[in-house]
């Protein structure tokens, strides 16, 4: 029987976390795909460090679209193509809620190279259960 | 502290700080007559207020720089520093020279101070950021030059480490192109390039070296992470920010009369630009989660990580929102760019000279490394006070910034004038004036911790 090799388990929660912050910065839909593939293919042999990163780093994309594309368009068309006040909420709150999105992916792929597990701020699932 | 020439670091510490909260209170002062519009009027007109604090900003920032360099070169390099009595001479003539400026630019009119100088012998005043009169130029001159020196031979005599060597190219860079401000050329297209070079290439591009140096020779100390593992990230951090911030630069050239090949050049290479700033929060938060130690001051490790994620969300983040040309044309010289500098400044070099302050002062201060406990606490408060106040600040001048650029530029026949959108947005200079207030007190705070006593903190593993 062979022992699961900790290099690569480390590189598959680095993959994972690189493809979300792919996703959210030069990706985006591409990267998640890709992400998604890696869970489906590689969440049934992962050591529990790889499968922590890998469940949250799809919860996470999943909720980073959430709150990214229905609240930003919502915002603006409700209050209209003309109206200022409606661009000013949705340019401050896609600004901020991005960025707060990759600097969380940051800690988390900082955590990952390190062999850490991570656990998102809200958005991610307690790691060892079912997104 | 391992070598006694590095205490000359404690008065350049000092005056920072002092020109710091010298900066903050014109910052107020600003920021009252922003919506009181004769605040302190004829006394403290609002461009003397703004070019006091922006000159401030300058200096006590270089302060820092040549505080930290003094005190991590000798530690880097395994010697005593060239010459302590050098860095004492120059930190009083910079100091004294840097005084006397700041009085002159408020005790007599500007175009007087011009005149007494003898500005017309060889003109270099009154462009943004620049305005110091031509014979304070030669002194920077001066200083930085004898600066420049000590730090070499200090370097050339003892060990020569990644983080020396990077330092002491960013502050070569630093002093080779401030020379650009002497050329002050009669066609105001040139003059505006040749600014730039001055401005741009410090702040994105040789003072990220600084940064970039003064982080890693924390890091390896507070985190005990091997030293070529530091210096490899280093090398990748300093690369990135030469390739993208040399030519990044032409994000300046959109609207100044420069070729139109500019809109392409600058906003590609500068929509890079975050990535070293990217990358050096990836780097910060990886070191301390591979940490081998646990250092006592928490405090400058705090610090440490603030700077990697303010530098990038004001300098990356905000930079980036309006970098693109397209963007540009609608958002250059808004509120948007007031709001970028702020966090930009506050990330990427506040927090850094603040970083080596707290990591050094408690040495200097003579203990073994770090502050009380309770003293810690204080300075840790002191952060998050500045930190919120800063991303509040930017915020509210960003909302500030779109809606001027709504009613001011994009109204077309209905848009109206600049003094009128100005009191539309004021709502917003009333709260960023308060998040101000509350920077101050996080300053205060922080000035506070340094006479806070107690037990030292001990390292736990």
């Amino acid at each position: 029987m062979s022992t699961p090799d900790p290099n690569n388990d480390k590189r598959l929660a680095v993959m994972a976390e690189m493809l979300y912050l792919c996703n959210l910065l030069l990706l985006p839909g591409i990267a998640f795909i890709w992400l998604l593939l890696l869970n489906i293919r590689r969440s049934s042999v992962a050591s529990p460090l790889a499968l922590c990163h890998l469940r949250q780093t799809l919860a996470a994309s999943i909720w980073a679209g959430v709150l990214l594309i229905p609240i930003t368009a919502l915002s603006i068309l409700m209050g209209g193509y003309q109206s200022v006040t409606g661009w000013t909420v949705a340019i401050l709150y896609f600004t901020v809620c991005h960025a707060s999105l990759v600097l969380l992916g940051v800690v988390g792929l900082a955590k990952a190279m390190a062999g850490l597990s991570w656990r998102y701020p809200l958005i991610g699932p307690v790691c060892g259960t079912r997104p | 502290m391992q070598y006694q020439s590095q205490m000359v670091a404690k008065p350049y510490f000092i005056a920072a700080i002092g020109l710091f909260i010298g900066q903050i209170i014109f910052g107020l002062i600003m920021g009252w007559q922003y919506v009181v519009g004769d605040f302190l009027f004829p006394e403290i007109p609002f461009n003397v207020a703004r070019m006091v604090h922006t000159n401030l900003l300058i200096v006590w920032l270089l302060f820092g720089f040549m505080g930290a360099s003094y005190y991590l070169v000798p530690e880097e390099s395994e010697t005593e520093l060239y010459s302590p009595k050098l860095a004492l001479a120059l930190f009083w003539i910079f100091l004294v020279a840097g005084a006397l400026t700041i009085v002159g630019y408020l005790a007599v009119p500007y175009a007087t101070l011009a005149q007494v100088t003898g500005n017309e012998l060889l003109p270099t005043m009154g462009r943004e950021f620049l305005e110091q009169p031509t014979i304070t130029k030669i002194g920077i001159v001066i200083v930085a030059l004898g600066f420049l020196f000590n730090i070499a031979m200090t370097v050339l005599k003892g060990r020569k480490t990644t983080v020396s060597l990077v330092l002491l190219i960013g502050l070569t860079g630093l002093a080779l192109l401030f020379l650009f401000s002497f050329y002050n050329p009669h066609n105001l297209v040139l003059d505006k390039m040749f600014w730039w070079y001055v401005v741009h290439l410090w702040v994105e591009g040789v003072w990220e070296l600084i940064l970039g140096a003064i982080l890693a020779f924390v890091l390896i100390k507070t985190t005990g992470v091997d030293r070529e593992v530091i210096e490899k990230w280093l090398y990748v951090i300093i690369a990135m920010t030469l390739i993208t911030g040399i030519l990044g630069t032409g994000h300046h050239f959109y609207w100044i009369g420069t070729p139109e090949y500019w809109q392409i050049i600058g906003s590609v290479f500068s929509a890079l630009e975050p990535i070293p700033f990217f990358m050096m929060t990836v780097f910060a938060f990886n070191m301390v989660n591979q940490r081998r130690r646990e250092h006592p001051n928490k405090a400058a490790v705090l610090w440490a990580l603030g700077t990697a994620v303010m530098a990038f969300l004001g300098a990356g983040v905000w930079g980036f929102l309006h970098t693109l040309s397209p963007v540009n044309y609608y958002t250059h010289g808004s509120q948007i760019t007031a709001a970028h500098g702020h966090m930009a400044f506050y990330g990427a070099y506040v927090m850094i000279v603040l970083t080596i302050i707290s990591y050094a002062m408690p040495m200097m201060r003579g203990r073994a490394a770090a502050n009380s406990e309770k003293a810690q606490v204080m300075e840790m408060w002191s952060f998050w006070l500045m930190t919120v106040a800063m991303v509040f600040i930017t915020l509210f001048l960003t909302a500030a910034g779109i809606l001027q650029i709504y009613m001011q530029r994009m109204g077309g026949d209905a848009a109206q004038p600049f003094m009128v959108v100005q009191e539309n947005i004021a709502l917003f200079y009333w709260l960023r004036e308060g998040a101000g207030f509350v920077f101050l007190t996080g300053l205060i705070l922080y000035v506070v911790s340094f006479f806070v006593g107690g037990e030292e903190r001990k390292e736990t593993a």
